[in-house]
């Protein structure tokens, strides 16, 4: 899963950036709104947290903006709490708010319920086959036993079952599963495909050959 | 509402006493004047009889008008006069002469006594009362006033011979007629009374009408509707000119009130940003075991954060003293340029750290006042002039005396604000600057013209965008 961190003050950035990195999200950021808005429209996100006051370009008017092109969830970060911002957030577009000071459990709670909702997923658990997928908890089992997946595996997976019944592209993935700042090699998410398919089963994902990934 | 004390009510009170006060006093005054006539008119009447009971007695027996001794001076009767002659034959001629008035013993009609000197009765009339006591007077040609008998009103004369006439009627049907009077005026009077009552209570009503709209409208504002007015119905009248009063009183508490939610909106959302930082701060570094050099960057996250919101309560502390005006300013004399040159040197590092070229042009300049306060003034005008300055920018500062008064402009070279923000510069947590990012709280000058003000100076801003702005503090000199 990857997210774009839009938030102009520093501090708030660097630990909101290490908190999501440790939930094993593929975090961008930007510092300003004009940043946020440009890789906002130019890579699909998973989700956007986004504050409201921003230098350049505030919040209000990046969500304006996105909305005309893209679905994309966006969880508003703001410092007011009146219920008339709250409706102005709403109805401008953004998927869900949070009012600063905030719990980091609260933030990561809010994200994976919108990111389930883009999926159009109702629960915190997906199965496919004999394979059960916690969000929540982030562990997979097969049959009723836990199985080991590193965080960029069980992000692979989470991904994929998220989309089932869609064929992913290889670059869809690399956009999805690494952020802005690492270096993605092609061979690594082959890697992470096979050591996947090792601990879940050989069917477990197919691969769609000139097209990409595909849970079935 | 208790009845006294309700305005109407002492109103309508005061106003139906003297109305009564008023009645009460004509009524009296037309029962008297009628009375008065009446009895007038029965004296009158009676005053005919004691004199044609007078002239009776001594004009008859018809002596010779002339050279009869004791009719040529009046007065000086002879004492000798034998009663007789005042006896039957003499009252037969006054019943004749004055018939109308002694008919028959009718209680309507006159009765006459007469007493001779010594007390002892001459004659009296058939319908006279028998008994009759007879007045006291001293002898006197003069009438007597008359004496009231029951409901018998007598007049009595003392002939210049000695004898005392008294002629007297019954005055029940007077009495019955002025009592009549009397019922008839007081109809009238409480007629003009139950009128006069109802037609003040209207007005009345119709005048307190407005203070019962102003009260109205007090009592919703009271309870916390400030956006409550006074209908103001007719604006001429005194009342109308105070609902107007008030409603512009209840405008600017309205204003005043929204304001100071506002700021303290204003000052919580300022709160929240640095409380999130620690927040997640704490909350990332608390998730699991971490490197010292992590935790080490965490503290001094929380370190910023906790020193932004501490120069943030120094601010509201300082506006909400200055609001208070609990803050007195110390008034000492001392010289300005000192003060500035201070404040140069202690914000060059900030200026040398943002490239930022510092120049100052000082004229030395006592001025009345607190020198710490007004430092503060001119630390947090060069602040922004540095601040908002562009790389390799200038600010120039400049002191000097204009017409009595301490001028110090403080000008930049930065990006100027926008005729939209200008006049909004020195609101509370008004930034130019929408986000945060320059970390400022937005009261830094909101405090800069508190400070001014109570010094008794002002400040003043101007700006052109891209070229630069320039604030000028004036101050009074001492």
């Amino acid at each position: 899963m990857r997210i774009l961190v839009v938030e102009d003050e520093p501090d708030l950035l660097r630990s909101l950036t290490q908190a999501l990195r440790e939930e094993d999200y593929a975090v961008d950021t930007a510092a300003d709104g004009e940043d946020g808005f440009y890789k906002a429209e130019n890579y699909d996100y998973d989700a956007i947290v986004l504050d409201v006051m921003l230098p350049k370009m505030d919040g209000w008017e990046i969500l304006k903006r996105l909305r005309k092109i893209k679905k994309t969830p966006v969880l508003m970060l703001t410092a007011r709490d009146q219920s008339r911002d709250r409706v102005r957030g709403l109805d401008t577009g953004a998927d869900d708010y949070v009012v600063k000071p905030f719990d980091l459990s609260e933030l990561f709670a809010r994200l994976r319920a919108l990111i389930r909702r883009s999926a159009n997923k109702t629960t915190n658990v997906i199965e496919i086959g004999e394979v059960k997928i916690d969000t929540a908890l982030r562990n997979v089992s097969l049959k009723e036993k836990p199985v080991e997946l590193t965080a960029r595996e069980y992000a692979l997976v989470e991904f994929l079952a998220l989309h089932r019944g869609e064929v992913v592209t290889r670059t869809q993935l690399y956009e999805h599963l690494f952020d802005e700042n690492e270096s993605s090699l092609s061979n690594l998410l082959d890697v992470h495909v096979s050591n996947v398919r090792k601990k879940l089963g050989s069917e477990f994902i197919v691969t769609r050959r000139g097209h990409g990934y595909c849970i079935e | 509402m208790k009845i006294f004390n309700s305005i109407k009510w002492r109103l309508q009170i005061w106003y139906g006493l003297i109305l009564v006060a008023v009645l009460a006093g004509l009524g009296i005054a037309a029962y008297e004047l009628e009375r008065g006539k009446t009895y007038r008119q029965v004296d009158g009447e009676m005053m005919r009889g004691v004199n044609s009971i007078a002239n009776a007695l001594h004009d008859t027996p018809p002596h010779p008008p002339n050279g009869d001794p004791r009719f040529d001076r009046p007065g000086e009767f002879p004492e000798d006069r034998p009663p007789e002659e005042l006896s039957g034959e003499n009252f037969r001629l006054l019943h004749l002469r004055d018939q109308t008035l002694f008919i028959g013993n009718d209680t309507n009609s006159f009765y006459f006594v007469v007493w001779k000197r010594d007390g002892s009765e001459l004659v009296h009339s058939t319908n006279a009362p028998t008994k009759l006591p007879q007045p006291e007077h001293q002898p006197s040609p003069e009438p007597q006033p008359p004496r009231m008998r029951g409901m018998f009103r007598e007049i009595s004369i003392v002939t210049p011979p000695g004898e005392m006439i008294l002629v007297g009627c019954s005055i029940a049907s007077e009495v019955k007629e002025l009592r009549l009077t009397a019922l008839k005026l007081a109809g009238f009077g409480g007629i003009i009374l139950f009128f006069g009552l109802a037609g003040g209570w209207w007005f009345v009503s119709r005048a307190l009408r407005p203070i019962e709209n102003i009260s109205a409208a007090a009592v919703k504002i009271s309870a916390g509707d400030l956006s409550q007015r006074i209908n103001v119905a007719e604006a001429e009248s005194e009342l109308g000119q105070l609902a107007a009063v008030l409603n512009s009183t209840f405008a600017r508490l309205e204003a005043a009130f929204a304001q100071q939610q506002q700021f303290t909106s204003d000052a919580a959302h300022e709160l929240r940003t640095p409380v999130s930082v620690m927040l997640t701060q704490t909350q990332t570094a608390l998730n699991r075991e971490r490197e010292a050099a992590d935790y080490k960057q965490t503290v001094e996250a929380c370190q910023r954060a906790a020193q932004r919101m501490r120069r943030l309560i120094e601010s509201l502390l300082a506006l909400a003293r200055l609001d208070a005006g609990q803050e007195q300013m110390k008034r000492l004399d001392f010289d300005l340029s000192n003060t500035v040159s201070d404040c140069v040197e202690l914000i060059r590092p900030l200026a040398d750290g943002r490239g930022v070229k510092i120049s100052a042009e000082l004229q030395p300049l006592e001025i009345s006042g607190d020198s710490e306060r007004l430092a503060q003034v001119v630390m947090n005008l060069l602040t922004n002039a540095i601040q908002y300055n562009l790389p390799d920018g200038e600010a120039r500062v400049k002191l000097e005396s204009q017409n009595g008064m301490a001028v110090l402009t403080v000008s930049d070279t930065g990006a100027g604000i926008s005729a939209e923000d200008l006049p909004r510069v020195f609101e509370r947590f008004y930034r130019v600057d929408k986000s945060r990012s320059t970390g400022g709280n937005g009261l830094g000058l909101a405090i800069a013209k508190a400070i001014v003000e109570a010094h008794g100076g002002t400040i003043e801003v101007s700006s052109e965008e891209n070229v630069g702005t320039t604030f000028t503090v004036r101050l009074p000199a001492a």
